[in-house]
């Protein structure tokens, strides 16, 4: 799946190059837009103050884990129904979870590339990793990928079954942006819609990443962590159920090689 | 692999463990689709969408090394059939079983077993070279490193397209295309292979050269079993050892192909050479019980009659009486085998399709 995903992508260079470049644009209009915002605590880790480069580098830089989990399966399942490989895939004496897991292989790869090519323009930038503990940054990263893969995952289902779902890559996008604390922190938002961020897992793996970049241990983050496992282990299985189902329905309605 | 070595066993209802002499086994098989998917008609029917049926309780057998063909015109149910016994579709009611396996009960098992080569082009990555799709496929099918790679150039050299393995599919002509779905439903040596109108997007010498494959190489050479649907009279009459016909979601004929030229026959044909014709003579047969049609061609030494008659077999001796008695000159009488289009008319033409 890997080199299969990896020769296609590569075979689109426009659209590979490019999504580069739109990283440099990225990162480039949120330093110049930092410019323009005083540092505060609030931007910072346990009450020290940091830039707001500092604060939303980190968050941009790791919400594509988040967004690569909840795009990268679905867009999988979409591509081989209008390829029309699903048949021909589906047919093969592969069990599902390989088969739709294994999508995310690629995508994170290349997320994980991109993430480190973001972080060392942002450090030529001004931003600070001198206090990186890796363990920690590694922990949350893995946990991030593995709680938010089953909510891609379900998302594939939909596609299973519907065809197309623009719909839930944009509502979890939409939320992502308001509540979990990428552009601006959790803390600015009313008392009550705070609940909301905390219900939200790219709030955790955001925390949790920026206490890693500022020298935070595991343990220290544990409360993070240990949200973000529980609902890994919650939603895994759940995914995986939904998806075999989603695939059966399609067997029964003859929708599997339809798009 | 040795004729009858792949014969699988079962446990019968009583317990007792018997040989299973059919590598496929369709018992009752009845599929039906709902008419549209929308939300809004799931909505207004309250779930219980209309169905259209396109397998109407289809039941056959196919034995171990057999090439057998289904046959049926377009939208006859061949491909919803060979997708139900590929597990790509669940059937309503009815009973798959591959090798003694319940497909229903083990998907994997028998999907292990199994391949599907359909003429789809669309089944492969257009930007990927050959190599890397047989590459994906055979992955799939579980082969990894060395073994994959011996495998791909087994099979390629297999279809002769050892030469284009490093070119893009997209560059593939229909005929490569074609032989590529060959060889990835060879990659994983898969005992049993559903083959989907392989032939339909092909030149006729392509055709022959793929026909002949399955029944030389994969039939009789490596002893696999076949089931070919097609809509190809020659095709099935030409290379199947059984021919299912399939119309409307049923099977309405089922045998070796000459055995269903006799069974379903709708006329005899003869070709009567004639000395000369007068000319109100083919007036003058056409009156003769049992005589349905009657063309006269000139022929090197006289005169061809080729004449269609009622099957029942008395009409050949009203004609020859009628011909003595007109006093013409009878040099030559030759039965023409009945064709395979009388057969499959004659038992799928409905005026729907």
């Amino acid at each position: 799946m890997f080199k299969r995903d990896a020769a296609l992508a590569l075979s689109y260079d426009w659209e590979f190059w490019s999504t580069w470049l739109g990283l440099v644009i990225q990162v480039l209009s949120f330093y110049f837009i930092s410019r323009l915002i005083a540092p505060s605590p609030k931007y910072g880790f346990g009450g020290q103050a940091a830039g707001y480069f500092q604060f939303v580098a980190i968050n941009l830089a790791f919400v594509r884990f988040q967004s690569t989990a909840v795009v990268c399966f679905q867009t999988a399942i979409r591509d081989d129904q209008l390829a029309g490989t699903m048949e021909a895939i589906m047919a093969t004496p592969t069990s599902l979870p390989i088969i739709v897991l294994s999508r995310g292989l690629w995508a994170f790869t290349l997320t994980l590339m991109q993430v480190v090519v973001f972080l060392l323009m942002a450090v030529a930038l001004g931003l600070n990793l001198t206090h990186v503990n890796l363990l920690s940054a590694a922990t949350f990263t893995l946990l991030t990928i593995a709680c938010m893969s089953p909510v891609g995952v379900m998302a594939a289902a939909s596609i299973m079954i519907f065809k197309r779902g623009a719909a839930s890559s944009f509502i979890m996008g939409g939320m992502t942006q308001l509540f979990g604390g990428v552009y601006f922190p959790v803390s600015t938002l009313p008392h009550v819609l705070q609940y909301v961020s905390w219900l939200m897992p790219i709030t955790h793996a955001l925390n949790g990443i920026r206490g890693a970049v500022h020298g935070a241990t595991v343990v220290q983050l544990a409360p993070d962590a240990v949200w973000l496992a529980i609902a890994a282990i919650v939603l895994l299985p759940i995914s995986l159920w939904s998806f075999s189902r989603a695939v059966e329905r399609a067997k029964i309605d003859g929708s599997l090689g339809l798009y | 692999m040795a004729t009858g070595a792949a014969q699988a066993w079962r446990i019968s209802e009583n317990g007792a463990i018997r040989a299973s002499p059919a590598a496929v086994a369709v018992r009752n098989v009845t599929k039906s689709f709902p008419v549209t998917l929308s939300i809004a008609a799931w909505v207004r029917y309250r779930g219980a969408v209309p169905r259209r049926t396109v397998l109407h309780d289809v039941s056959f057998e196919v034995k171990h090394g057999e090439l057998f063909g289904l046959l049926g015109p377009n939208g006859a149910g061949k491909t919803t059939l060979l997708k139900t016994l590929a597990t790509l579709c669940i059937p309503e009611t009815g009973q798959v079983v591959i090798s003694g396996i319940d497909a229903a009960k083990q998907p994997m098992a028998v999907k292990e077993k199994i391949a599907l080569c359909s003429s789809e082009e669309r089944s492969f990555y257009f930007r990927l070279t050959a190599r890397e799709n047989l590459r994906f496929f055979g992955s799939l099918a579980g082969l990894f490193g060395g073994a994959l790679e011996a495998r791909i150039s087994d099979v390629a050299s297999l279809v002769d397209l050892s030469s284009a393995l490093d070119r893009r599919y997209d560059t593939f002509s229909s005929g490569m295309r074609q032989r590529l779905a060959f060889a990835r439903a060879l990659l994983g040596d898969p005992d049993i292979i559903f083959f989907d109108e392989p032939t339909r997007a092909v030149d006729p010498l392509h055709a022959r050269t793929l026909r002949t494959f399955i029944r030389e190489e994969l039939t009789s050479r490596r002893h696999k079993t076949v089931i070919l649907a097609t809509n190809s009279l020659e095709e099935a009459w030409g290379i199947c050892d059984t021919v299912a016909i399939v119309h409307n979601g049923r099977i309405v004929a089922k045998g070796a192909p000459h055995v269903l030229d006799m069974e379903f026959t709708r006329c005899l044909r003869y070709r009567i050479t004639l000395e000369s014709a007068p000319p109100s003579l083919i007036e003058t047969l056409e009156r003769v019980s049992g005589v349905r049609r009657i063309t006269l061609q000139e022929a090197l030494n006289g005169v061809d009659l080729s004449v269609e008659l009622e099957p029942d077999g008395h009409a050949v001796n009203s004609l020859l009486a009628a011909l003595t008695a007109s006093g013409v000159m009878v040099l030559g009488l030759r039965s023409e085998n009945p064709q395979p289009l009388d057969v499959f008319a004659g038992l799928t033409h409905d005026g729907t399709n």
